[in-house]
C-alpha cells in the first residue's frame, strides 16, 4: 500500500473514531434511583420509573412493567424499549425531578398534556 | 536540459573541454537561475550542486519537472529554438555553475557536431517523453470524468449488502417488509359500518399516530395510542378500557391516516397479541377524514431538537452558493475538494446516527406518508448505509462523480419529501439524524437545495485528492 492510500486511511479512521467517541454517553449514577410520576398519568395511574445504574430500568403503569435501557447524552435521559419505543427525560432540580416527554415526538419540549413529572423517591422510602 | 556524464573537475560535457568558455558563478540555494517566460541568453552546465527545473501555470499550478546535478546542464532549449524560456530553474542547495552566452554557445555548437548530436538526441528524448506524458495525463483526466452503470451498481450494491448483513446482527433489527407474512390477520371495517358502530356507541376509537397529527386532527372523542410508545402506554390503555362500561361488545377501531399503514396495521397487530380480539382497521385509510366528526387543534411546528455540529456545518451550503456564482471560484478544484468533504463529513454523520435503530428511521420515513408499506422497512435499512457508502467514496475521492449524482438524487427526494410536508402541514420534523431533527420548512430545504448544488460543483470540477482510476491525483505533481 503506498502513502497517499495510507494517509487517507489513516484521515478515515480519525474521522470515524471521532464521531464513535463523540457518539458516547454520560455518566448516569446522578440519575440512577427511583421515581414516581408526581400525578397520575391521564389521571388514571401512578408510574414508577426505576433507573439502575448499569443502564437497565424498569417502567410500571397499572401493575404492567416494562423493561428498558437507558443512556445520558447532552445532560437527557434517553429510554429505549425492546420495542422501539424512545422517551426523552429532562432532568431538573438536580436530578431530583424528571419530566418526560410522551408525546412520542422525541423532543425535550415537554409540551403541556404530553409531559409527566417524576419527583424521585427517597431510598428507603 | 540534460545530465551530462563528466565531473566537474575537468570541466567537461560528453568530451567537450570547457575551461576556455563560460563564466564560472556560485549561486546561493533557493535562487532562481531562469525564469519560464523569459528571454534566453545563457546556457549553463552545473560544475557542482544540485538544481529543480519545473513549470508553473499563470494560477500557480506548479509541475517539477526533474531534478539535475554536477555535470548536467541546462537552457539550451530556448537557445536553439530562439523561443522564451520553457521552464523554471532553480538551485536547491549552493551550485557552482558554468554560464555560456548565447555566442559561445552557437560557437559551440558549429564546432562540436557531438554535443550538437547529443543535444539533437536529448531534445527528441524530450519530444517522446512529452508524448507519453501528455497520453498519460489525458487518459487520467478521460478516466476521471468516465462514469459508468458500474460505479452506481458498487455503491448500491455494496449497500444493499451492508444493510442486510448488519440487519440480521443487529439487536433493534427489523423486517424487511414490515408484516409480509404476518399470522395475526387483522380485519377491516367500511367506513361505513365504523359510522354506524361509532354513532351508536359501540366502538372505542384509537388514533396510532404520533400525537402531533393527533392534536392537530383526530376523530372526535379518538384515544391517542403512539404506536411509538406502545408497550409503555399499552398498560394505561388496557387499564382505560377495562373500566369502559360495555367494553367486552365494543369494537376497537383503529386508524392511522397514512399512506404506508403502518401505524394502523401494526397497532391493530400489537393490540390482537395482547389479547384484545375484536380489533379492526379502516378499509379506506384516509376517509375517516370526510365521515366522521372531527376535533383538533390549528397546526402548529412540530417540535425539534437541534442535530449539533451536523447541523452547524449544514449551513455550509448555502454560503456556498455566493462563492459558486464567481465564475472562477466556481471552477477552482479546491472548491470542489471542500464540497466533497463537507457533503462527505454531512452524510457519513447522519447515517451513523440512523444505522443501528432502524425501526425509529423507518417511522420518521412515514411520517413523510410518501412511501408505500412495502418500501418503508426496505428504505429505512438501505438509505443510512447508501450514505455512510456514499460519504466514504466521497471524502476518499473514489468515484466520485457518480457518488455526487447519488447524493444528488438523495437530496432531490428530501426536497421533494420536505415540500410535501410543508404544502401538506404535516406536523413532522427531518428525521435526518436519527431520533431528533430540524423543523421542516424553507430553510431546511434551502440547505438541501445548497447541498445540490455542491454536489453539480462536485459533479463538473473535482479532479484533486482522487484516489480513483488512473492514480492519486495530488496538488503538486512529480513527474
Amino acid at each position: 500500500m503506498n502513502k497517499p492510500y495510507l494517509k487517507s486511511a489513516a484521515i478515515l479512521g480519525l474521522l470515524v473514531m471521532g464521531l464513535v467517541l463523540g457518539s458516547c454517553g454520560e455518566s448516569r449514577s446522578p440519575f440512577a434511583g427511583t421515581y414516581r410520576s408526581v400525578e397520575p398519568f391521564a389521571g388514571k395511574n401512578y408510574i414508577d420509573l426505576d433507573l439502575k445504574e448499569d443502564g437497565k430500568g424498569t417502567w410500571t403503569l397499572a401493575g404492567k412493567t416494562v423493561e428498558f435501557t437507558w443512556v445520558v447524552n447532552d445532560g437527557r435521559i434517553w429510554i429505549y424499549t425492546k420495542s422501539g419505543a424512545i422517551l426523552i427525560v429532562t432532568p431538573g432540580n438536580g436530578g431530583k425531578m424528571l419530566s418526560a416527554d410522551m408525546s412520542a415526538e422525541w423532543h425535550p419540549g415537554c409540551p403541556p398534556g404530553s409531559c409527566v413529572t417524576f419527583r424521585r423517591v427517597p431510598e428507603g422510602g | 536540459m540534460t545530465e551530462g556524464q563528466g565531473q566537474s573537475s575537468e570541466r567537461k560535457v560528453d568530451g567537450l573541454i570547457l575551461h576556455e568558455l563560460g563564466q564560472e558563478v556560485v549561486v546561493p540555494a533557493g535562487t532562481r537561475i531562469v525564469t519560464q517566460g523569459e528571454t534566453p541568453e545563457f546556457f549553463y552546465i552545473i560544475n557542482s550542486g544540485r538544481v529543480k527545473v519545473f513549470r508553473e501555470t499563470a494560477d500557480g499550478i506548479r509541475t517539477d519537472l526533474t531534478e539535475l546535478a554536477t555535470g548536467a546542464y541546462f537552457g539550451e532549449v530556448a537557445l536553439v529554438t530562439g523561443q522564451p524560456r520553457t521552464a523554471s530553474v532553480e538551485t536547491m542547495e549552493e551550485s557552482n555553475l558554468i554560464k555560456v552566452s548565447k555566442e559561445e554557445f552557437d560557437h559551440l555548437l558549429d564546432h562540436n557536431p557531438q554535443l550538437a548530436r547529443h543535444i539533437i538526441h536529448q531534445l527528441s528524448q524530450w519530444l517522446i517523453t512529452g508524448d507519453r506524458r501528455l497520453e498519460s495525463q489525458v487518459v487520467h483526466q478521460v478516466k476521471l470524468r468516465q462514469i459508468s452503470w458500474f460505479d452506481y451498481f458498487l455503491m448500491i450494491g455494496l449497500s444493499i449488502v451492508l444493510a442486510l448483513v448488519v440487519n440480521l446482527y443487529n439487536d433493534n433489527k427489523i423486517p424487511l417488509i414490515q408484516d409480509w407474512g404476518a399470522k395475526v390477520a387483522i380485519p377491516e371495517i367500511t367506513l361505513q359500518q365504523a359510522l354506524e358502530a361509532y354513532q351508536q356507541n359501540k366502538a372505542i376509537v384509537v388514533d396510532a399516530r404520533k400525537s402531533a397529527f393527533y392534536n392537530q386532527q383526530h376523530i372526535k372523542g379518538a384515544t391517542n395510542l403512539p404506536l411509538v410508545l406502545f408497550d409503555l402506554m399499552f398498560p394505561l390503555f388496557q387499564f382505560t378500557v377495562a373500566q369502559t362500561e360495555g367494553a367486552q361488545d365494543k369494537t376497537i377501531i383503529v386508524y392511522g391516516g397514512s399512506f404506508s399503514r403502518r401505524f394502523d396495521l401494526e397497532l391493530a397487530r400489537h393490540l390482537k397479541q395482547k389479547g384484545m380480539d375484536k380489533v379492526a382497521v379502516l378499509s379506506d385509510y384516509g376517509g375517516w377524514l370526510t365521515t366522521f366528526p372531527l376535533e383538533g387543534q390549528k397546526p402548529k411546528a412540530a417540535p425539534t431538537m437541534p442535530l449539533g455540529i451536523p447541523g452547524y456545518i449544514e449551513w455550509l451550503p448555502v454560503g456556498i452558493f455566493a462563492l459558486i456564482l464567481i465564475p472562477a471560484v466556481r471552477r477552482s478544484p479546491y472548491l470542489s475538494m471542500a464540497c466533497r468533504l463537507i457533503l462527505g463529513f454531512i452524510f457519513i454523520s447522519f447515517a451513523l446516527s440512523k444505522i443501528m435503530r432502524p425501526a425509529v428511521f423507518a417511522l420518521n420515513v412515514v411520517d413523510y406518508g410518501m412511501m408505500p408499506s412495502w418500501g418503508v422497512n426496505l428504505w429505512a435499512l438501505v438509505l443510512p448505509w447508501a450514505e455512510l457508502v456514499v460519504g466514504l467514496f466521497l471524502i476518499l475521492g473514489i468515484r466520485t462523480r457518480a457518488a455526487a449524482t447519488l447524493i444528488g438524487a438523495m437530496n432531490i427526494i428530501f426536497i421533494v419529501g420536505l415540500v410535501n410536508a410543508i404544502f401538506n402541514h404535516l406536523p413532522i420534523n427531518c428525521g435526518c439524524v436519527g431520533e431528533v431533527g430540524e423543523p421542516v420548512n424553507w430553510w431546511k430545504v434551502t440547505k438541501n437545495t445548497g447541498m445540490l448544488v455542491m454536489c453539480a460543483q462536485v459533479f463538473l470540477y473535482d479532479r484533486f485528492f482522487v484516489l480513483d482510476r488512473g492514480g492519486f491525483t495530488l496538488r503538486e505533481r512529480k513527474i
